[in-house]
Order: C-alpha cells, then structure tokens, then sequence
C-alpha cells in the first residue's frame, strides 16, 4: 500500500542545514493501523507531511500502491490528496462557514463528484461515527471530538486508500481522544481503511496494529502489537520511550 | 451543495466582513482618486492655476501623494483579506483541490469586487467632487468662476487607478495560491511581520537627515539657479529630499521598534511595543505614508489661513483708502467726479491726490536662457535699455505721502514696502532713459523709500522729472490717485461703483497682462516676432487674456495691468476673489485626511484581527480590562501618535523655513508670522480631529478584541 525507502529531507535555516529525515524507510500494508512515534524533533510530522506531499522531500522514494508520488506533476498529485488519501489533521482544519455535512462531502465536492450516492455515503460516516445529530451544525457549535470525528468522516468520504493523521488527538481530551481513536478503529474494521497515524500518544499508538518509533530521523525501533492485549502493548511502548530516554 | 463555485459562494457569505473590507477600500481609494483628478483636471481649476506655476505643481505634488497613500492602502487591505483567506484556500488544496481550481473560483470572484468597487469608485467619484463643490459654494462662496465644469478626460487617470488596483489585486491573489507549500498556506495567517534590531541611533541620525535633507532639497533648487546659473530637469531637485524620507523611516522605525522612553517604561509598554515590534513592517510603511499623506493635508490646509492672514495683514497697513493709476491716454475718474461719485453713495473723501508719472526706460542685467548639452543655462548681460519703470517726482511722492524727499540730480530712489521686502524688484539702477527722444540720465540708487501702496515705483527730483518727461506722449504717461475716505469700513459700495467705472472707461489698449512692457515688447518684436504678453497672444502662453466682463473673477483681478487697490474692495472681495484657490486647497486637505482615517483605522483593526489571541491569552494570564486597554491603547495610540506628530511637525517646519527663504532679505516679516499662527490654530482644529477619530477607532478595536 505505502512503501517508503531511504526518504531524505533537511531544512534550511539562516546558513545552517538541518537534516530531519536522514533515511527513513517502512512499509504500510492495506488494512494495517500503524502509528509512528518519537520524541520532539524526530522527524514525524515531516515524515507525514513528505507522504502527504504537502513538501518536497530531498531523496528517497515515496510509493502509494504502484505510484511514484515524487514524480507525479502539481495536477496529479492533487488528484492523489483527493482521490487516494484522506487527512487527519491536529487542528481539524474544518472549515468554520461549512455545516458538519458539508465539511464532510468537501472532498468529493473538490474532485467533483458529489451523488446521491456520496450524499449517502456522508450520511453513513456520520452515522458510523456517531455524529448524524450534529450534521446540521458549524464547528464553532461542537465539541473538539465531535470536531476530530467529522475531520475522519471527510477523510473517507472518497474511499481513500489511506489516511493520514496528524497528531489526531493532541488538541483532545481523554473522552475525545476514545471516540477519535474508535473512529479509527470504526473506519479499518467497517470501511477497511488503511491508517497512518503520526502521534505522541501512547494510549492511542496502543490501538494499532504497529508503532514505527524514530529518533533523530531514523526509524529506531518496529513493536508488532499482534495479539497482545492492548493494555500490554501500551507498556511496551511505553518501556520504549523509556530505554529510548536512557540511550 | 454539490460544487465547488457553491462552497466558494458559501464561504463567501459566511466571512462576507472580510469581502465587504476590501470592496470598501478599493471603492474608497478609487472615489478619492477619482474626485480629485476630476477636480484636478475641471477647466475650472485649470484656469486659475497655470501650467508649471508652483500651486499647479504643489496640488500635482499632494496628488502624488494620494495616490501612493490609496495604492497603500488597497494592497495592504488586499494582502490582509488574503491572508485571510490562506486558511480557507490551504484546506482546499489539502484536501485535494487543483491550484487552477482554486485560482478559477478566486479570480470570478476577484473579478467582481474589483471591477464592481472600482467602477462604482470611478462612477461616483465625479459626483462626490460636485457635491463637494457645490456644498462649498453653499457655505463659503459662490461666484460665476466658481462653476465647476469636468473634463472628461480626467477619467483616463481614474481608469489607470483602477486598473492597478485591479491588477494588484489578480497579482497578489495569484501570488497567495502559488504558493507552493501547503504547510505555509495553512499556517500563514499566523505568521508575524518581523523586523531585524534597529539601533538607538536611528532616532537622532533620522531626525538629522530629516533636517538636512528638507533644507537640501529646498535650497538645492535655489543652489542650482543661483550659483550654477543652470536649470536643473525637473526631478533632480526632488532627489535632494531624499535623505528626508530616509531619515522619517529611520524615526519612525525607531520609534515603532525601540521608542524615545529608553528602558525606563520598558514594563509598562512591554505588550504594546512587542506586538507593535512584530508587525513592524507594515506598520512602519503605513505610517510613513500617512506621516507623508498627513503632511501633504496640512500643505494645503496652511494655504488658505497663510494667504488670508497675510492679505488681511496687508489690506490693514495700507497707508492709504483707495489708490488706482492709469495711462494719461484714459478718461479715468480724477478728483471732481471722485467726489460727485462718493457724494451719491454719501462718502466723504480725504486727502485726495492726484500726481504725474512717467514711464522711464531703465537698464538693468537681462536674463539670457542658453540651451547647451547640460540643459538650460542662463546668463547676465548688461542693457542699458532693458524695461520701464513708473518714476514720481520728489514733489509728487510728498503730495501722495506726505514724506519729503530730498534728492539732488542725478539720484533715484526706489519704493519698497514697510516690510522691507524687494522680492521681484530691483531698485537699483543707474541709467533711466526716456523711450522716444532717448534722452539719458546716468542715476545713482539711494536706500529705498518705504510706502506699501507705492511698491516699485522710483522717485527722482523734480528737474530730472520734467527733463526727461519732455518729448514722451500720452502712452507714456500715468496718473498715481491716492484718497483717503472717512469711515471707510462702510464705503464697499462706493468702492466697487468707482472700480465698475474705471474698468467700464479703460479702453481695450489698457486691458493688459500685468508685467507687460513696451520696451520688452519691442525687444521681443524685434528679435522673436511676438511678444508674449500681448492681448492675442496671452492665451496660447498661458497667461490670462484680460476681459473686462470678468471683472470680478480672480484671474481679472489679479492679473489686470491697472488693477486698483481698493481697501474695502480688497478685502470684501477677497473670498470671492481667491475662492477657487482656497476650496481648491481645502478639498485636497479632506481628501488627504480621510485618505489617513481610512488607512489609521484599518491598520488598528488589523492589529486587533492579529492580535486576538495574545488579548485572550493575556486574559488567561489574569491581564484586568484596565490593562487590556492600555495595551491597546499603546498599540492604537502609536499609530495615530506617531505619524500625526510627524507629519504636523514636519510641514510646519518646513512652511516656517519657506517663509523664513523665501523674502528678501531672508526672515520672518510680520504677516508671514501672522499666517503661521494663523497655521497653528488649523493644526489645534485638524489635532482635535484626528484626536476624535483615535478614540473611535480605539474604541472599536476595543470592541472587536471584547475589551470592556
């Protein structure tokens, strides 16, 4: 589904280079929740934003099913945003003059292609996410789960291959936070979407299938949840951070 | 809602504040624009400012000034409704959208603002302009002159206004979606407006440069004149102001940035002038050009004051009521009819005086223009015959004065006013030869006498009168009259039947520019085949073609070679007769003004939209309303502040230096510091306005951030 190998990308500051991602490499199978994890600095959010295409990275490749994003023009890389992936951002970006319903059916309207159908489709996320008595509403009348929740029901409304999530529940409490991360569940279990999920959140890294954790732009360590309790999985992860700390 | 154009629609209606900000601005600028070129280019003003005149070129000067101000302030409301605008178009593209897309939607959109606010702008800039007028007709004046007639032509400038901004605003709405990092798009309506550390020294070195680039700018032209004999093309003297720009920016930079208090209120104002620090750049920019906006108001505000002030000042010192001379070859009133006409109007006349002149040929250094490789040079030559001059005899100068006048043969005096100034006059000559029989009389130039009402004249002894009187005609003879009324406050009617029947007497050999000559006309005749100041040939130089019909008209009267001086008359007249000149004045001051309200109060509610979540988070902090308030009081106060102290300042300096140059010999006279306290009580009324506007704007900014 997604593959990454050896993605390289360092920013300018002033006359200094810094290099963020110093080779990154991992893959993401279709229907896999995965999370990457990593203190402040690690290179997670651009490691999203270079998959995301949101910026250039400086080599590597980035490959979504058989397509090579790097080499994709402006036009065919929107169509990729639209059509092929859906975002979960930490600050929802919903739009404050569009309805909860609106916001969700945005891409489809975007790419141009808004039914009956989609409209149905809209209806069943917002059902799927418990979100249908609110549909009505602007954002500045909801809650910020109920805000997050519409972020991932207008992530899927175009059958994405994958999701992309930005620190999904950095701006949420502990009750949000649950909600947003059954929505997720919800979503890979109801609509099979694949979900890639950048966060510092050891509670909601412990709902995925794996955690890619890195640490100064490498990948530093893979933990499989596999059939471990998730309670389990949660101390582990935590065990990590905490010998990653030592090192 | 299942497309695009209907979300864009959508959004639109939502954040319809922002879209009505940027049509307003754009339709404000293009108004002001648009009323002002109609007004500037009305055969009405043209008529009465002519071309390469110096209140033409000043009114030019101010109406750059506008210009840039308007042009400011519509690509600054353009960059903030597009930043605005990032957060909107940063989803789009996130999610998906194409940037053609998205650049579709906002040009339709941009389309029909900036046409619709600019069309409207240039449609209704006309009429403001006549409204305007005709509400100065109402309340000040209202004269046959005063009839505003456009040219339609004006509207060529309007439409290249608009057009910018129109272009402007594609470019810059181009620009905000080419932008290629979504991730800057999303985050740019947070990103601030850092300016790099500026030094202390900015502030004094500023005001140094402030000072010397006004005084180089203005004695740059005299410099080049004067010293180099050379006329510099138009512009270069402007690139002498130069360090004055450069020293304002250097002062308002150090007052936005480090401020005059040093580290002792460093606490107190610390919100204030961080915030203000961090969007320094366009603060700075915008207050640079309301300081210059400011300045350019204030301009022409000091017109109307300095000029009646120092008219009033004069109409008062006039030694005598009434005082009129005409060419012996006229049948003007002389003392009998005065009198019969002052009795119908029941005048008493004093003093009457009636005394011969002579029209003298003097010499003098010529003037001589050379085009070369440099440009325009000019030269001296001596001429022994160079123009005329009026001479009184010594008898006669004390029959009209009362002064008597010792001068043994051979010696000349000339007439300066009280005040001392010979601005426009040499009186120092040393041959005077009569035009037909050639007769000479080498003179010697004694200190000038002092008489207002005789400005320019000479005198000389009676035997060198009579001497060099013989053999002259009529053409070249004049008659001086000088009466005095009893309560002359009250003779207004009497003066302006006296006036009415001069002008309806004079013959139309007499109805001639001022400053015409006959012995420069025949130089002229001679050596170019026309003279310029001829009656058919005044209009196609410029100059106004004398008509006695327009009689009452500024440009009749102050242009006419014999135009009376008439106390009363003068000083009744004197709104009607400078009417044009004075509303002209005052429109351009309102526009210039409101031009700076607008660009004032939409820089402080931008600091508002900017700075609404450091007011929360100081609130969070525990920050008291009080406190809110006078952080932004700081913050509104400076703009207002700064540039109004500035630009105030600023021109008064100037206008106080121009005054000081322009006499001579240099310095203030009486009426000149007159007028300039006459400047101050404008600068108390325009401060009080400004003041009003500050504490509504500051108000509203109140308003918008929740500041009770």
């Amino acid at each position: 589904m997604l593959t990454v190998e050896n993605l390289r990308k360092s920013y300018q500051v002033g006359k200094t280079s810094y290099e963020v991602l110093k080779g990154v490499s991992l893959e993401v199978g279709k229907g896999e929740f995965v999370a990457v994890m990593g203190p402040s600095g690690s290179g997670k959010t651009t490691l999203l934003n270079c998959i995301s295409c949101y910026i250039p990275a400086d080599s590597g490749s980035i490959r979504l099913g058989k397509t090579e994003l790097a080499r994709l023009g402006e036009d065919a890389l929107a169509e990729v945003r639209n059509k092929q992936l859906g975002f979960v951002f930490q600050d929802f970006l919903l739009l404050d003059g569009l309805t909860v319903r609106q916001n969700i059916l945005l891409p489809a309207i975007i790419g141009g292609v808004v039914s009956d159908m989609t409209e149905a489709r809209a209806d069943q996320l917002c059902e799927v996410f418990g979100i249908s008595a609110i549909r009505d509403k602007y954002p500045a009348e909801i809650s910020g789960g109920e805000k997050q929740r519409t972020a991932v029901a207008r992530a899927l409304i175009n059958h994405p291959l994958l999701i992309l999530a930005d620190e999904p529940t950095g701006n949420l409490d502990s009750k949000s936070t649950r909600a947003v991360i059954r929505s997720f569940e919800q979503a890979k279990s109801a609509l099979e979407a694949t979900i890639f999920m950048v966060t510092h959140d050891s509670y909601a890294a412990s709902f995925c299938d794996r955690v890619v954790i890195l640490r100064d732009g490498v990948v530093w360590k893979v933990l499989e949840k596999g059939a471990t309790e998730r309670e389990t999985f949660q101390d582990q992860l935590l065990d990590a951070v905490r010998e990653m700390g030592r090192e | 809602m299942r497309h695009f154009s209907e979300v864009y629609a959508l959004m639109r209606r939502r954040n319809k504040k922002q879209y009505a900000l940027l049509s307003g601005c754009c339709f404000f600028s293009v108004l002001l624009i648009t009323a002002y070129i109609c007004m500037m280019r009305a055969p009405t003003i043209l008529n009465v400012l002519p071309e390469g005149g110096d209140s033409r070129k000043q009114i030019m000067m101010i109406f750059t000034l506008a210009v840039i101000g308007c042009a400011v302030f519509t690509t600054y409301a353009s960059g903030l409704f597009f930043r605005q605008k990032s957060r909107e178009t940063g989803v789009f593209l996130a999610l998906g959208a194409t940037r053609a897309q998205v650049r579709g939607e906002l040009y339709r959109e941009l389309g029909v603002i900036s046409l619709g606010s600019c069309a409207a702008g240039a449609l209704l800039g006309g009429p403001l302009a006549w409204v305007l007028w005709q509400v100065f007709r109402l309340c000040v004046v209202d004269t046959e002159e005063m009839r505003l007639v456009f040219n339609p032509a004006a509207y060529v400038w309007s439409l290249a206004f608009s057009a910018f901004v129109i272009a402007m605003m594609f470019f810059l709405g181009s620009r905000s979606v080419k932008r290629t990092n979504i991730i800057d798009i999303v985050q740019e309506s947070h990103k601030s407006e850092p300016i790099r550390d500026v030094p202390r020294w900015y502030g004094p070195v500023g005001i140094g440069l402030l000072a010397l680039g006004g005084f180089l700018g203005y004695m740059s032209s005299f410099f080049f004149i004067s010293v180099l004999h050379w006329y510099p093309p138009e512009g270069l003297t402007a690139v002498f102001y130069v360090p004055a720009l450069i020293g304002l920016y250097m002062i308002l930079l150090h007052t936005v940035v480090n401020g005059w208090n040093g580290k002792k209120k460093l606490y107190k104002d610390l919100i204030a002038t961080s915030q203000m620090r961090f969007q320094g750049r366009q603060t700075v920019r915008n207050m640079l050009v309301m300081t210059l906006l400011i300045a350019g108001a204030y301009f022409g505000s000091f017109f109307t004051p300095m000029l009646g002030t120092g008219s009033m000042i004069e109409y008062d010192t006039r030694p005598v009521d009434y005082v009129y001379n005409f060419r012996a070859d006229q049948d003007i009133p002389l003392e009998e009819e005065v009198r019969a006409l002052a009795e119908e109007y029941g005048v008493t006349v004093t003093d009457f005086a009636a005394v011969p002149m002579l029209r003298l040929a003097v010499d003098g250094q010529d003037h001589i223009e050379e085009e070369g490789p440099m440009g325009t040079t000019w030269r001296t030559e001596y001429k022994e015959v160079m123009s005329t001059e009026l001479f009184l005899s010594a008898s006669g100068y004390e029959a009209l004065t009362g002064e008597h006048v010792d001068l043994a043969g051979g010696e000349i005096r000339g007439v300066v006013d009280t005040e001392g100034s010979k601005l426009g006059f040499a009186p120092d000559k040393s041959l005077v030869t009569n035009y037909l029989t050639g007769e000479q009389l080498p003179v010697t130039s004694l200190e000038p006498l002092r008489y207002d009402s005789l400005f320019a004249r000479y005198v000389m002894n009676d035997a060198d009168f009579a001497a060099l009187g013989a053999g002259l005609t009529e053409e070249w003879r004049e008659t001086q009259v000088c009466f005095n009324v009893e309560n002359c406050e009250e003779t207004y009617d009497f003066a302006k039947a006296l006036f009415n029947e001069i002008v309806d007497r004079s013959t139309i050999d007499v109805a001639q520019f001022s400053g015409w000559d006959p012995v420069v006309r025949d130089q002229y005749l001679a050596e170019e085949g026309v003279y310029f100041l001829d009656r058919e040939n005044c209009a196609e130089y410029g100059f106004t073609v004398i008509d006695y019909a327009q009689r009452d008209s500024s440009a009749f009267r102050l242009s006419w070679h014999y135009m009376p001086a008439f106390r009363i008359l003068d000083r009744m007249d004197f709104v009607k007769t400078m009417a044009v000149f004075l509303i002209l004045f005052v429109f351009v001051a309102v526009v210039c003004f409101a031009a700076v309200f607008v660009i004032a109060y939409t820089r402080c509610m931008t600091i508002a939209l900017t700075n609404r979540k450091v007011y929360d988070d100081l609130r969070h902090l525990g920050a008291s309303n009080a406190y809110l308030r006078r952080s932004v009081r700081g913050q509104v106060k400076r703009v207002f502040l700064v540039p109004a102290l500035a630009g105030t300042s600023l021109i008064y300096a100037f206008y106080v230096m121009v005054m000081y140059f322009n006499g001579s010999p240099a310095g203030i006279t009486p009426s000149e510091a007159a007028g300039l306290l006459a400047d101050l009580a404008v600068v108390a009324a325009v401060s009080a306005l400004i003041y009003g506007v500050y504490r509504l704007t500051f108000a509203r900014v109140c308003k918008a951030l929740d500041i009770r």
